[in-house]
């Protein structure tokens, strides 16, 4: 009797699956975490959530916009956010609001007249709220909807609404947290509509926390809150930028192989440059496989991309002066009708700025009726722009040496640079840097491995963003997980700061394997790194490598060393052109200064193991070439430093069971 | 386990003449930074099993790595099955035998659908959804544009050689559309369905009742999978079952009665003639189409006939008929026994004798009192024509006299 009940009809199939076929299970598309990254700027947003491919991918918003601008307008009925609403700052700046985040969180009296917005909506404090910001707007609102119409009340019943009467003008006021409410509103509701499902956490970017205090934090906890995020984590800048970072996707290694260029080393130090609209922010930030912390920052909010805005605006402005005999003064502009036309000067220079990031070629910026009607067209290319751009840049080297001194780093020490935010994006600001901040030759930088452009993983104005959807998606299977460690580590990242305090290595540990090659001749032997300094504890490093042992002996001995390594500098007189026919080169060349090389250098610092022994399962290389006949084994060295600094040292051939371990423990 | 840094260096043998120095007993790696002093990036998952370590394993290595282990095997347990890609609903693949592959798609209307869309195990149950994969998947095959681009005939001459024969080959692709085109169709699906090649094999072979009792076959075995079969026509769903040897009163009843009372969508439009579009003739249009509708009568007529048979087969059959039949009677006589165990019997016998009688009297005396009244009614009525003969001479006499 019960089996017949399977047989559904073929009508009835359609609208009820036929029992016995399995249910719909999770596809691949399901296990994507429904979660959202938002780097919450002052100036700009920008949003990341995975995709298909897996990926955190920064998304647009409904206006194709990548890069959201932090403003809300107020135009009659109508409200806009982002991009639209930095429009309206043309003709109806008194109802845009831009810049909010700064203040959210702050009192009215904390915030001193010099930062007040000029070139927006004012900001005023709270008629009925004591020591509050306030935005005052001037709005339409609609008139209130007639009675209904109704046979009882009107001597001639018609069956005609009447028609609502004309919008009545107001005043709408609204506190930051309005504000921020809304706009975080609309960038849910644009990561809700691209994933087509509800967003179940989000991972919320902000400055560190000496520019935006905890009270400011527990602002935007309550404005996220209120617009419908379930925030799982508020990060910092520079923390969001490690956690994209420190992913396989970024370093090149793993599936994701980048294209020529060689895996980034699990260990390196970062220098984050944070170069946004407003402020400068700087980083030097020691990555130790994926463990990562701060050595040293900075923030320097004079340095700015509107800096370079203000440069090209008054260039700008004098080429239109040049061109059409009218005279145009701005920053600052005095006459209003000045005012307007900086105003669209600087809406129409975005465009010139992106394009100058692309492409090399010259860029255009083209204003209708930029001032007594007539319109702008002009044009910068690379060169130029960099020359008008140069005493930013000057001025973002200076913050990075002097932050490197206050770190007591050489500028040799930094493996890498990560440039986040929209002025970032100029290459200008790349090769300047590289010069004048005396990097290494090699070191990596998003443009020199050419991850920048193309909507490659370098792109310093989604970094952000993207770092907080992988870190979101993170502690989403860590929410989502039943498992009861993953519930307390949940709790952790909530409490927070203690479990981040941790004891780091100050000096380099390794191992040498003694030799007479000429160029080792400093240590006495090749040197392997082991535990990079400022490594957090308790630490694990295993390396394995091949070691060459004597045919007869086949002994295998090292030594473990705790090493300091420095940085040498020496100054080398320019090597002399070698064509001597020119005698004013010549000259030249002779007054040059003598330039300085800097050298790695490696001191000894303290023995602490010596291991020896015979080799099990060496064997002798076959074949061609300049090892044949030698014989070699392969070994891995494990090294582990406990919580308190005790170390313990494996060495072990592999390949075989039988193969020599040797172990060594040295105590705290 | 932790990662093991690979490093692509060799390096050369230690020199015979080393010692190896005697390390200082005292010796110690340069303190840490106390703690405090450096903050982590609350960020990745390194960060996370940082965490794990030292809330969980008290900092210790092994003890990590055991988790992670365990971790890892459950992830791969519960994810196992279903991380095979995409779910395919349990369409499935299904070999492609040549004839299939060879089907000619003018010939559509006698092509099996669901073979040909690979669907074979499911037929009538497949949904929708199960339709629409299976057809992307024959479409992803089959597509013509991939057939050029793939083409492996080996060239069956030297001349041949890197001249793609399959260019043409989109007679299968055809086929496809055209099993997507009739199963996607909810009406044009039931037509099929109705006359589905696979139901009329297994109709053929249907037992009769004189193979049933020849041959002794189980009755429930037997007939049990023929109504089943039938059970999909039904627009009531679900359909009762034949039950077993133990079921009540009340579902043999039941049974019976939804069978007797069978309402089916099976319908034969499908095996209509093909009704010449091209010819202009209206009447000849007519003619098919009217043949067309008696035809399909005619089969709807013949399939609610078999069913009945069937049903009647099954009723005549049934063993459980004859024991409900068995029981009703005990019961009857259960009951009259207790009322009246004796008596009952004989005076119903004597009365019925008397009914008897008294119906055979009674049926007589009507009989006759019938002829009488038969004779008198004939009297009356040719009284009465005699004197209507009458009435008109007198009134003729008059008519005459009065014109005279």
């Amino acid at each position: 009797m019960s089996k017949l009940q399977n047989g559904a009809s073929s009508r009835g199939a359609s609208a009820t699956p036929a029992p016995g076929t399995p249910t719909p299970a999770t596809g691949p598309t399901s296990l994507l975490p429904p979660v959202v990254g938002i780097n919450f700027g002052n100036s700009y947003a920008s949003i990341a959530v995975f995709t298909k491919e897996g990926l955190a991918e920064s998304i647009a918003n409904e206006d194709g916009e990548r890069q959201i601008a932090c403003a809300i307008a107020f135009h009659g009925e109508e409200m806009y956010i982002g991009n639209q609403a930095k429009q309206q700052l043309v003709k109806n700046a008194k109802n845009s609001i831009v810049g909010f985040r700064n203040l959210l969180g702050k009192k009215f009296s904390e915030v001193p007249g010099s930062e007040h917005p000029t070139l927006s909506a004012p900001i005023i404090q709270h008629p009925d709220l004591a020591d509050t910001i306030a935005y005052k707007v001037e709005v339409l609102q609609p008139a209130p909807s007639p009675l209904p119409t109704s046979a009882y009340t009107t001597p001639a019943a018609s069956h005609a609404p009447t028609p609502r009467s004309e919008p009545i003008p107001s005043t709408r006021i609204l506190t930051v947290h309005d504000v921020t409410v809304i706009f975080l509103r609309s960038l849910l509701k644009s990561a809700e509509d691209f994933l087509g499902k509800p967003i179940t956490g989000a991972v919320i970017s902000v400055p560190e926390a000496d520019t935006f205090g905890e009270k400011q934090r527990e602002a935007l906890k309550a404005a996220a809150k209120e617009a419908g995020l379930n925030v799982l984590q508020l990060l910092d800048e520079a923390a969001a930028v490690v956690a994209l970072t420190t992913t396989a996707l970024w370093s090149g290694d793993g599936e994701e192989q980048q294209e020529g260029g060689e895996p980034l080393g699990k260990d390196r130090t970062q220098l984050v440059v944070d170069l946004g609209a407003s402020a400068l922010s700087l980083h030097l930030v020691s990555v130790r496989e994926g463990l990562s912390y701060v050595l040293a920052s900075s923030h320097t909010p004079s340095v700015g991309g509107d800096k370079i805005d203000d440069k090209l605006v008054a260039f700008f402005a004098a080429d239109f002066t040049k061109k059409t005999k009218v005279a145009l003064k701005v920053c600052p502009a005095t006459a209003v009708a000045d005012q307007r036309a900086e105003a669209k000067l600087r809406l129409a220079i975005e465009h010139t700025k992106r394009t100058i990031s692309a492409s090399p070629g010259a860029a255009t910026c083209s204003v209708e009726s930029l001032k007594d009607g007539l319109d702008y067209t002009g044009a910068v290319n690379r060169m130029r722009f960099d020359m008008l751009a140069s005493p930013i840049y000057a001025a973002v080297a200076d913050a990075i040496g002097a932050l490197l001194a206050r770190a007591a780093a050489d500028a040799h020490d930094v493996d890498e640079v990560v440039y986040v935010g929209g002025t970032g994006c100029l290459p200008g600001l790349d090769s300047r840097l590289c010069v004048q901040a005396g990097f290494r030759e090699d070191v990596q930088t998003p443009f020199a491995r050419g991850i920048v452009v193309g909507g490659g993983v370098g792109d310093p104005t989604t970094i952000i963003a993207r770092g907080c959807a992988a870190q979101a998606a993170l502690l989403d299977a860590l929410a989502t997980s039943d498992a009861q460690e993953d519930k307390e580590i949940l709790a952790a990242f909530e409490a927070g700061a203690e479990a981040n305090q941790v004891k780091a290595t100050t000096k380099t540990l390794g191992v040498l394997f003694p030799n007479n090659l000429p160029e080792n001749r400093e240590v006495g032997g090749t040197w392997i790194p082991v535990v990079q300094r400022e490594t957090a504890l308790p630490v694990r490093r295993i390396v394995a490598l091949d070691v060459g042992v004597e045919e007869g002996s086949k002994r295998v001995a090292c030594e473990v060393w705790e090493v300091v390594e420095g940085i040498r500098t020496e100054k080398v007189a320019p090597p002399k052109s070698s064509d001597d026919e020119d005698d004013d080169e010549d000259d030249e060349e002779e007054e040059e200064e003598e330039v300085e090389v800097k050298h790695r250098t490696l001191a000894k610092h303290a023995l602490l193991a010596a291991l020896d022994g015979p080799a099990q399962l060496a064997v002798q290389t076959k074949g061609k070439g300049a090892d044949r006949g030698r014989w070699f084994t392969r070994v891995e060295i494990q090294f582990v430093v406990g919580i308190d600094g005790d170390l313990n040292v494996e060495l072990r051939e592999i390949g075989g069971a039988e193969g020599l371990v040797q172990r060594v423990h040295v105590a705290a | 386990m932790a990662t093991v840094q690979v490093l692509s260096i060799a390096t050369p043998p230690v020199p015979a003449a080393y010692k190896p120095p005697s390390v200082p007993s005292t010796s110690r790696i340069s303190a840490p930074h106390p703690s405090g002093h450096r903050t982590l990036l609350p960020v990745g998952p390194a960060y996370i099993n940082h965490l794990r370590l030292s809330l969980h394993h008290s900092h210790s290595f092994s003890s990590l790595d055991k988790h992670l282990a365990a971790e890892r095997d459950r992830l791969a347990a519960l994810h196992g099955e279903d991380n095979a890609g995409e779910d395919d609903l349990g369409v499935g693949e299904e070999e492609e035998p040549e004839e299939l592959l060879a089907l000619d798609p003018k010939e559509w209307k006698k092509q099996d659908h669901y073979a040909v869309l690979g669907l074979s195990h499911l037929r009538y149950k497949a949904n929708a959804d199960q339709i629409k994969i299976a057809h992307r998947k024959k479409v992803l095959k089959h597509h013509p544009d991939k057939k050029a681009a793939t083409t492996t005939a080996v060239p069956s001459s030297l001349f041949l050689t890197g001249v793609n024969q399959n260019t043409n080959d989109d007679a299968f692709f055809k086929c496809i559309q055209k099993a997507h085109e009739v199963l996607n169709n909810p009406e044009k699906r039931r037509q099929f369905d109705s006359v589905d090649p696979v139901f009329l094999e297994l109709e053929e072979d249907m037992p009769t009742a004189a193979e049933i009792k020849s041959k002794d076959l189980d009755f429930f075995k037997t007939l049990g999978p023929v109504f089943e079969l039938y059970s999909r026509f039904s627009k009531a769903q679900p359909v009762p079952g034949l039950g077993h040897i133990d079921s009540s009163k009340e579902e043999v009843e039941g049974f019976y009665d939804f069978w007797y009372n069978f309402d089916s969508w099976r319908s034969f439009e499908w095996l209509d003639k093909e009704v010449n579009e091209g010819s202009d003739s209206r009447d000849d249009k007519r003619y098919t189409e009217k043949k067309n509708k008696s035809e399909r009568a005619r089969r709807k007529k013949e399939d609610i006939a078999k069913l009945r048979g069937l049903v009647d087969m099954a009723l005549g059959l049934d063993p459980r008929i004859k024991r409900i039949k068995q029981q009703e009677k005990e019961a009857r006589e259960a009951k009259k026994k207790a009322a009246n165990p004796a008596a009952v019997v004989k005076k119903t016998k004597q009365q019925e004798e008397e009914e008897k009688k008294k119906a055979e009297l009674a049926a007589k005396e009507q009989e006759e009192a019938d002829k009488v009244a038969r004779a008198e009614a004939k009297k009356q009525k040719a009284a009465a024509a005699n004197a209507a003969k009458k009435a008109r001479r007198q009134q003729r006499a008059v008519e005459d006299g009065g014109a005279a």
